[in-house]
């Protein structure tokens, strides 16, 4: 934490200890005027006191009255936010091997429901958009804010066919982001790349240009036989265009941990720690417990 | 006790051995032709003690102190004296009726045995008090106060008997000491009433068992809660 005025918080201490010796005087005032029983031993036995009352309000007092000092002193809080202007292209593999069934249901059925867990989860205002790529790539939905023009498209995603041209989409991807923002790449895949451009160049290109790609290896290791080939994933490549690019790498074996593994993603690309100006909210709190004190105090015949 | 002055007739009846031959009526002896012997009712002058608590805890009160009305009740008592009755007091210096110091400082245990010690069998002894400090080892000596005096108790009635004038958090300072901060809730209210309720009850079954009868001394009227005592009406 941080304050823009930091000799606030000595002024504020100075203040609470005159309050605290205004408070003294006032208590001491109460005493002199204090009710007379005739025996306080049998009084105390009867009504059984119950001192964490006091102790409450004497608590509110202190808390209200540091969270005012505090929130007047200008904190800021390192706290998540969403991150400005963040742009976010899914780069989602729909190569025949997608059709495998080591995944439940299928590979491109994990992904798509990942995907879409991902776009809910997302914070407003980050723009997400979606790539398919096979034997080439192709823009299903441009970057935009509006989530249910997202998970329309998502629904859109053609069914798993042909070859695995990663570097196609990457490249496809680079072309749509605009120059200045917060870019990220999110690249699912269970493949190798056989057609199209390098990936690794295109990793190169990203990590140039501060664009982190996040690949996520999807499949078990030995995969199904589709069409004939294994479905087996590069994680080699894949960590490689992580790396390069300054993203991660991580590997799913089934729905649950592509679902988790993109939700670690969505909050590592979408959210990020900002000093926050905390002051109003401090102010406001102490405020409000202020009051709330101020009324239990009337309440229970206590002011201060 | 002791004989007083006055004598009253109630009967003849025959002599029975042991009879005080100086009650034997020898012209109705003559008339009967056997021994007769005079009954009498003798008049016997009674001691009046009164034993007061009058330390600060009964110095408290809503609308006058419970010392107050103490006094009224005592003067009531001995308001009952006839002729040759002695009155006594037992506790602090005080005007009137002659007294048996106690201590400077009223304290009931010295009181009470100092009663045992100083009144003759048979007195009639009131004693009052809030009674706080009687507890279970004060028994062996109420009962024996008890058997050798003719011992009554009046329990002050609690000021705030009929509720907690006050609430939230409240001060409190003892009369004899003492202070307590506490939250006064409805909570609190009901058990002090209970409380107090208790008190009293357990006070009244310990003079019993000592033999005493008790009553309640209320604040507002100190003759009144005497008459109450012994169900004498107004």
């Amino acid at each position: 934490m941080t304050f823009d005025a930091p000799w606030v918080l000595a002024v504020g201490a100075v203040v609470a200890i005159g309050l605290t010796w205004i408070y003294r005087l006032a208590e001491n005032r109460i005493g002199a005027q204090a009710l007379r029983y005739s025996n306080v031993a049998f009084l105390a036995s009867a009504i059984h006191p119950r001192p964490w009352l006091t102790r409450i309000l004497n608590a509110g007092w202190i808390v209200a009255l540091c969270a005012v000092v505090v929130g007047l002193a200008g904190p800021h809080l390192r706290l998540p936010v969403p991150v400005a202007n963040g742009n976010v292209f899914i780069c989602i593999d729909t190569s025949g091997s997608m059709a495998s069934t080591d995944v439940s249901p299928t590979r491109a059925a994990a992904s798509q429901a990942a995907a879409r867990a991902f776009v809910e989860d997302a914070p407003a205002g980050i723009k997400i958009g979606l790539i398919t790529f096979s034997g080439n790539a192709e823009l299903i939905a441009p970057l935009n804010a509006n989530k249910d023009t997202t998970l329309a498209a998502i629904d859109q995603i053609p069914s798993p066919n042909g070859a695995t041209a990663i570097g196609d989409a990457l490249r496809l991807a680079a072309t749509q982001f605009p120059p200045a923002g917060h870019n990220v790449v999110v690249l699912i895949t269970d493949g190798v790349n056989n057609t199209g451009v390098d990936p690794q160049e295109m990793a190169e290109y990203f990590g140039a240009h501060h664009v982190p790609i996040y690949t996520i290896g999807i499949g078990t290791p030995n995969g199904d036989i589709i069409g004939g080939e294994e479905s087996t994933i590069d994680e080699h490549a894949l960590e490689s265009y992580a790396e390069v690019s300054g993203g991660a790498y991580a590997r799913a074996e089934n729905a649950a941990q592509l679902r988790d593994a993109l939700a670690r993603l969505g909050r590592e690309t979408t959210i990020e720690h900002r000093p926050v100006a905390a002051g109003f909210g401090f102010v406001v709190a102490g405020a409000g417990l202020l009051v709330v004190t101020m009324l239990s105090g009337l309440y229970v015949g206590r002011f201060p | 006790m002791y004989r007083g002055d006055g004598y009253e007739f109630v009967e003849l009846r025959a002599y029975v051995p042991g009879d005080d031959v100086r009650r034997i009526d020898w012209a109705a002896t003559a008339r009967a032709g056997e021994l007769q012997t005079r009954v009498v009712l003798e008049d016997v002058a009674l001691t009046l003690a009164v034993l007061i608590d009058d330390s600060a805890s009964m110095q408290v009160g809503r609308s006058r102190t419970l010392l107050t009305a103490a006094e009224e009740a005592a003067t009531a008592w001995f308001g009952t004296a006839r002729g040759g009755d002695r009155l006594l007091r037992v506790g602090s210096d005080h005007a009137g009726p002659p007294h048996v110091p106690v201590a400077t400082a009223f304290e009931m245990r010295r009181a009470l045995e100092t009663a045992r010690a100083a009144l003759r069998r048979g007195t009639a002894l009131l004693a009052i008090g809030d009674w706080y400090e009687l507890d279970d080892r004060y028994d062996d000596l109420l009962a024996n106060l008890g058997a050798w005096c003719d011992c009554t108790a009046m329990i002050a009635r609690d000021p705030w008997y009929d509720g907690m004038p006050v609430g939230g958090i409240v001060r409190f300072a003892g009369a004899e000491g003492g202070m307590l901060r506490a939250f006064v809730g409805a909570r609190e209210r009901a058990a002090f009433a209970a409380a107090v309720r208790a008190r009293e009850d357990v006070l009244a079954q310990r003079f019993a068992r000592a033999g005493w009868r008790s009553g309640i001394l209320h604040e507002s009227d100190g003759v009144a809660s005497l008459r109450a005592v012994f169900g004498v009406p107004a």
